[in-house]
């Protein structure tokens, strides 16, 4: 109980991390790719909100008298993972914009078949 | 008159040349002679100076110098001397043919940074210098065109930059160890070295001179690219630029090294100077038979080229005052009847259209003296006949072998001379002898301007054929200056009880035995003088078409050798290119192009650095 | 004193003005980048005196470090943000004359910000910031990768789009392990505190963030993207890629790796991985038939080198990479720019279509040529001081160990001339089949490819200034006490 409780988690953002990673390596539709990356990033993002939380923690606010500053959740990985959804949306748009045009350009989005660049 | 001032118009006249060029072609001719005149005064100039001098620009912290000294002058000499000639010759050979601008301009500069390779004080400037020769040399290779002269620059560079990787490593290995590059000051240092890095150091320059001076098993290049490149410049690598290594190797043996080293550097027989005499050898009368079995004038040639090297560092290695100037006198021998040679089959070529197979030429002799009496007379050079300037330097090589007690290497060096003397005779049979095809009956003699180096060159072979002394004199200097003792040289000879050479003797002995020769026909009879026809029909009707075959030379003699001569280590080269070529096809086959893959690799790498880390810890 | 706050800020304003002053004229929106990497240039060159004597950190917001996000202007960070300024405004000049179709602004718009994001990863001291930088300057190439639209490129740009993205998912990953460990971002204070806990629990964020920097860094076997995006995109981006992007990636590893870790263990691991890029870059360039292929693999050889250089991790050795990073970036810029003309006009990237280029073009064929006799080490171009000091470097170990690996880089070396070689002589000696009739590239172009030509002359001819540079860079990146203390103080 006490494990899953203050690992659950680290538990769920490596489980994520670890579907979008096959869901990469496996998936042969690009779309299916990108999703993968998008299951990979908020695996990330999950693992950097869990490194700061705090069980039954406050907002990190002085807004009363008497707060103990080792009750609230570390406000920096919450900064940092505004930043970091920020990016990931960036680079989830341009990939399906890309996607559009590869499928105009291709007919198809299986990976498989859109291997004109290789060796 | 300094070696900057000289190195700076040398360079500065290249770059100028191109210039000009766009300005107009007599502009740029007449400044392009008048560049390689004027450095062939200044260095005349030079004669007997030596100093050194810093630069006044460093690199990365080292100090930079240029040095004039008897070994370099000789070289120097050698270099810019051939490069007027050249040039002198190109003037009409090069008439009518694309980019002289490119032509002129890599032509002077190939020659100015030969000459940075010689007056370099410092083996970074030495690297520099060296550096600039392979790559302007190669842009100069392939001018012809064609797939041949293609092949031929890029076997040339990818070995030249073989060579210049070892010599690169070997160059600051010393800097590493003496922090230092200047060459005097390295001398002093190398004599306290270790035997493991003296090895090292001699092996890995040695790779780059045996590479540019093209001795077996690393002449492969020199045949393609001397025969594809156009004459004047086949004249300057085989006269000037092959002998670099010759020059490396000085510097290396006695300049710095000097001979306690390499005396130290000996396991019983296998010694550093015996390895490079037996490689010398093995050249010499491998070139021979390859020599023999070309049927191209400019392969002949080159081969010759090959295997003369290999008489120089015979002499060289054998070490004695004697086999030094020996080898030394060849290099300066070699240079003028091997650029004679060169401007001779130039010179047929540029009449014939092109023609440089020998089975298609004959009987140019009528039509074009003055390339057969340069070609008889540079081939007599070649082969050492007495009264021209290749007998006394090959003499001096076998005396001092045979001083030395090597007898085999002795025997090498004899067996290669009759190589030399079945193929220049093929060389000026099958050009200038012989039935003259019809197709040739217009061929005009040589331009003036062409005429004028194969003259020039003619006479010197007969000059320091007959006065050795002019030449010795200067050979001996350079031997003094590597430290060998002084030979007692007059204008005549060299007449001191190791090894006696006058050529006042040979002279008198020649003329009575002519005059002997002259009175037996006197006795005998009249001669009446009959038609080639006539000879080879017997009086009988003369057949039309070709009737003096002169294809198939020495075809019974490459019945007997020819599976035994093969250039297996050529093959062995070309080998080599493929499975690199075979090897690079699989390895670019990593990359798939399904993108799945890449991802995978990227996760590999991750689980591979953290397997290892869990597993063994090693970092 | 010049802050170097405006080596980010300026550009970073400018490049979003770029939409709208094309609104008004589309000739001063091409003009942007240059104003800007010329500011950046001027700005980066009177801070380098300074900085060589005591590095500025600039506190942004007006905290004291730890707390804030600072900049490091040290000599590193200054030396690239020249050189980064030095090659954008080659490459933009070089722009306004290649980039004609398409939306041009837009263009210009992420070649700026790319810039923005490689000069910000050099002059950061913040891991995240790092990130977040190093993510303007993939997302912004991602895109312009894909700038044609052709199908290539759009292949290219996707495949680099979905290693790239998996890449930043482990840099992050690592960065929040480091952050977890330590409590703070500051690449200073964890250098400070990295002795005080388990070495094999940094372990773990260092694997994942030399995995994701690797992606960008190109280093095997993470460089799956970069030959296709280097020979899919617009010639100008391949340059920037080449000359740039890479070298920033391989930057900010070897800083995580000397600076923030420490992790001297690893070191040997990193030379033999560099030796391993450089062979089978070289292995896979040689077998190439197209030339921007072939270039694009030639990059990933000079990593492979850059990498063997600074991981050896000696002053000389690290000395030595920066400058073959620097003639790296000249030469293959160069080479880039030249190839993007001759493609453009006889319309196939084939070697077989170089063929005689040499009498068409003739000045582009010259700077083609000294691009590659410079990146083969011949002298006197840039290439050859560089060689020679990793070779002094390699030489001054005294290890038969980095002997024998320095056997092997110069084994690549030779593989890289003979390929080289091939191209040089295809374009000067073999006959063209097409037009043979001359055709200069424009002005614009050839000015550009005479300011690389030119300073790969000269540096090659007198590199000392550029050696007391890099010199002073080496000694700041292998220095982390010196870095901890100036930062922390």
């Amino acid at each position: 109980m006490s494990f899953l409780e203050s690992y659950a988690y680290y538990v769920g953002a490596f489980g994520l991390i670890l579907i979008g990673l096959l869901v990469i390596l496996v998936k042969r539709n690009l779309i299916k790719i990108i999703i993968g990356l998008s299951i990979l990033d908020t695996g990330v993002n999950l693992f950097l909100i869990s490194v700061g939380y705090l069980a039954s923690g406050t907002a990190p606010i002085f807004s009363r008298e008497g707060i103990d500053s080792g009750s609230m959740v570390d406000p920096v990985p919450q900064a940092l993972v505004l930043t970091a959804i920020v990016i990931g949306v960036a680079v989830l748009a341009l990939a399906l914009g890309l996607a559009v045009r590869l499928y105009q350009n291709y007919g198809t989005l299986d990976m498989r078949k859109i291997k004109e660049l290789k060796w | 008159m300094t070696v900057e001032l000289l190195l700076g118009v040398a360079l500065g006249g290249a770059l100028l040349t191109y210039v000009l060029g766009k300005i107009s072609p007599g502009l740029r001719n007449a400044f392009a002679l008048l560049n390689a005149l004027a450095l062939v005064v200044m260095i005349s100039l030079l004669y007997g100076q030596s100093f050194e001098r810093a630069l006044p620009l460093g690199f990365l912290g080292l100090e930079l110098s240029v040095r004039m000294n008897m070994l370099s002058w000789f070289f120097a000499v050698t270099i810019l001397g051939i490069g007027l000639l050249s040039v002198i010759y190109s003037l009409v050979y090069m008439r009518n043919k694309e980019r002289l601008d490119y032509y002129y301009a890599t032509l002077l500069f190939i020659n100015a940074s030969m000459l940075g390779t010689v007056v370099a004080g410092d083996l970074l400037s030495f690297f520099v210098f060296w550096e600039m020769m392979s790559w302007s040399t190669y842009l100069l290779i392939s001018l012809r065109g064609g797939s041949k002269a293609i092949f031929a620059g890029i076997k040339y560079i990818v070995m030249s930059l073989i060579g210049s990787l070892t010599m690169l490593v070997a160059i600051v290995s010393l800097y590493v160890s003496f922090d230092t590059l200047s060459i005097t000051e390295l001398a002093g240092h190398v004599q306290s070295t270790t035997m493991g890095q003296a090895l090292f150091v001699l092996v890995l320059f040695s790779v780059t001179f045996v590479i540019i001076n093209a001795l077996w098993p690393f002449h492969t290049w020199l045949p393609d690219a001397h025969a594809e490149a156009v004459s004047p410049f086949s004249a300057i690598l085989s006269a000037v630029l092959v002998r670099k290594g010759l020059y490396g190797l000085y510097l290396l043996m006695y300049a710095m090294l000097g001979f306690s080293m390499l005396g130290k550097l000996a396991w019983g027989a296998l010694s550093y100077s015996n390895v490079l005499a037996w490689i010398g050898a093995i050249t010499i009368v491998f070139a021979a038979f390859r020599a023999l079995m070309q049927n191209d004038s400019k392969r002949i040639l080159a081969w010759s080229t090959v295997g003369q090297g290999g008489y120089m560092v015979l002499g060289v290695s054998v070490a004695t005052n004697l086999g030094m100037a020996g080898g030394t006198f060849h290099i300066l021998n070699h240079c003028i009847y091997i650029a004679l040679l060169f401007f001779v089959a130039g010179a047929i070529e540029y009449r014939t259209g092109g023609i440089r197979d020998l089975d298609s030429l004959g009987g140019l002799i009528k039509r074009m003296p003055v390339a057969f009496v340069g070609g008889l007379v540079g081939i007599c050079g070649l082969i050492g006949v007495p009264l021209t300037n290749g007998f006394v330097s090959k003499w001096l090589i076998y005396k001092s072998l045979v001083l030395e007690g090597r007898p085999f290497l002795a025997f090498a060096a004899f067996l290669g001379t009759w190589g030399t003397i079945l193929y220049g005779y093929k060389f000026i049979h099958n050009i200038f002898l012989g039935q003259l095809p019809d197709r040739f009956r217009d061929v005009k003699g040589i331009p003036f301007t062409m005429a004028v180096p194969i003259v020039i060159l003619t006479v010197l072979i007969f000059l320091f054929g007959v006065l050795p002394g002019i030449p010795l004199s200067v050979v001996d200097q350079v031997g003094t200056y590597l430290g060998f003792e002084s030979l007692n040289v007059s204008i005549w000879g060299i007449p001191s009880e190791t090894g006696t050479l006058n050529v006042v003797n040979l002279l008198a002995a020649l003329a009575v035995a002519g005059f002997i020769v002259w009175l037996v026909l006197r006795a005998i009879g009249r001669s009446v003088s009959v038609d080639q026809d006539d000879t080879y029909a017997a009086g009988a009707a003369i057949p039309s078409g070709k009737y003096h075959y002169t294809v198939g030379f020495y075809s019974p003699l490459y019945r007997i050798v020819g599976p035994y001569v093969r250039d297996f280590v050529d093959a062995f080269f070309l080998k080599i290119a493929g499975w690199t070529g075979s090897v690079c096809g699989v390895t670019r086959k990593i990359y798939t192009g399904f993108v799945g893959n890449y991802v995978m690799y990227i996760i590999l790498f991750l689980a591979a650095l953290i397997f290892v880390q869990i597993a063994w810890s090693p970092w | 004193m010049v802050s170097p706050v405006l080596l980010i800020a300026v550009p970073l304003g400018l490049a979003f003005l770029v939409p709208l002053i094309s609104l008004v004229s589309r000739r001063a929106a091409m003009l942007v980048p240059v104003v800007a990497c010329l500011f950046n240039l001027v700005v980066a060159i009177t801070l380098m005196p300074g900085v060589l004597d005591q590095p500025v950190v600039e506190k942004i917001g007006g905290f004291p470090p730890p707390f804030c996000i600072n900049l490091y202007a040290g000599p590193v960070g200054v030396l690239f943000a020249a050189l980064i300024a030095l090659a954008g405004l080659g490459i933009a000049v070089y722009a306004m004359a290649y980039i004609r179709t398409g939306p041009v602004d837009r263009y210009h718009l992420l070649y700026l910000l790319l810039l923005v994001g490689a000069t910000g990863v050099v002059l950061t001291g913040d891991v995240f910031n790092l990130f977040v930088f190093f993510e303007i300057l993939c997302i912004s190439s991602y895109a312009l990768v894909a700038y044609m639209g052709n199908k290539s490129g759009l292949e290219a740009s996707v495949k680099y789009l979905i290693q790239g993205a998996v890449g930043s998912g482990l840099l992050l990953m690592g960065i929040g392990l480091l952050y977890g460990q330590f409590g703070t971002l500051n690449m200073a204070d964890i250098a400070n505190r990295m002795g005080s806990v388990n070495q094999v629990s940094v372990f773990v964020p260092l694997a994942l963030i030399i995995s994701g920097l690797g992606v960008e860094a190109a280093i095997f076997p993470l460089n799956a993207w970069l030959p296709d995006a280097h020979s899919s995109a617009p010639s100008s981006i391949s340059a920037i890629l080449s000359g740039i992007a890479i070298e920033v990636g391989l930057y900010a590893m070897v800083r995580m790796i000397f600076t923030v870790f420490g992790a001297t263990s690893i070191l040997m691991f990193m030379v033999f991985l560099g030796a391993l890029t450089l062979l089978l870059g070289e292995l896979c360039a040689f077998a190439q038939s197209n030339v921007k292929r072939m270039l694009a693999y030639s990059s990933i050889g000079q990593i492979g080198l850059i990498l063997f250089a600074l991981a050896m991790a000696t002053s000389y050795s690290v000395a030595g990479g920066l400058f073959q990073l620097l003639s790296h970036t000249l030469s293959k810029a160069l080479l880039f720019l030249a190839a993007g003309y001759m493609i453009y006009r006889s319309g196939s990237m084939e070697i077989s279509s170089l063929h005689g280029m040499g009498k068409r073009m003739p000045l582009t064929s010259l700077a083609f040529t000294i691009g590659a006799f410079s990146l083969v080490g011949l002298p006197p171009f840039v290439g050859f001081p560089s060689k020679f000091l990793i070779v002094r470097a390699a030489l001054a170990r005294q290890q038969s160990i980095f002997t024998i690996l320095l056997g092997f880089v110069l084994l690549g070396t030779l593989i890289e001339g003979a390929y080289f070689f091939r191209v040089v002589q295809a374009i000067y000696f073999k006959k063209g089949s097409g037009e043979t009739g001359r055709s200069y590239a424009p002005a614009v172009a050839l000015v550009s490819m005479f300011i690389f030509a030119a300073l790969i002359i000269f540096v090659g001819i007198y590199p000392q200034p550029v050696a007391d540079a890099v010199g002073s860079a080496a000694t700041e990146l292998l220095d982390r006490a010196e870095y901890v203390r100036s930062v922390l103080q």
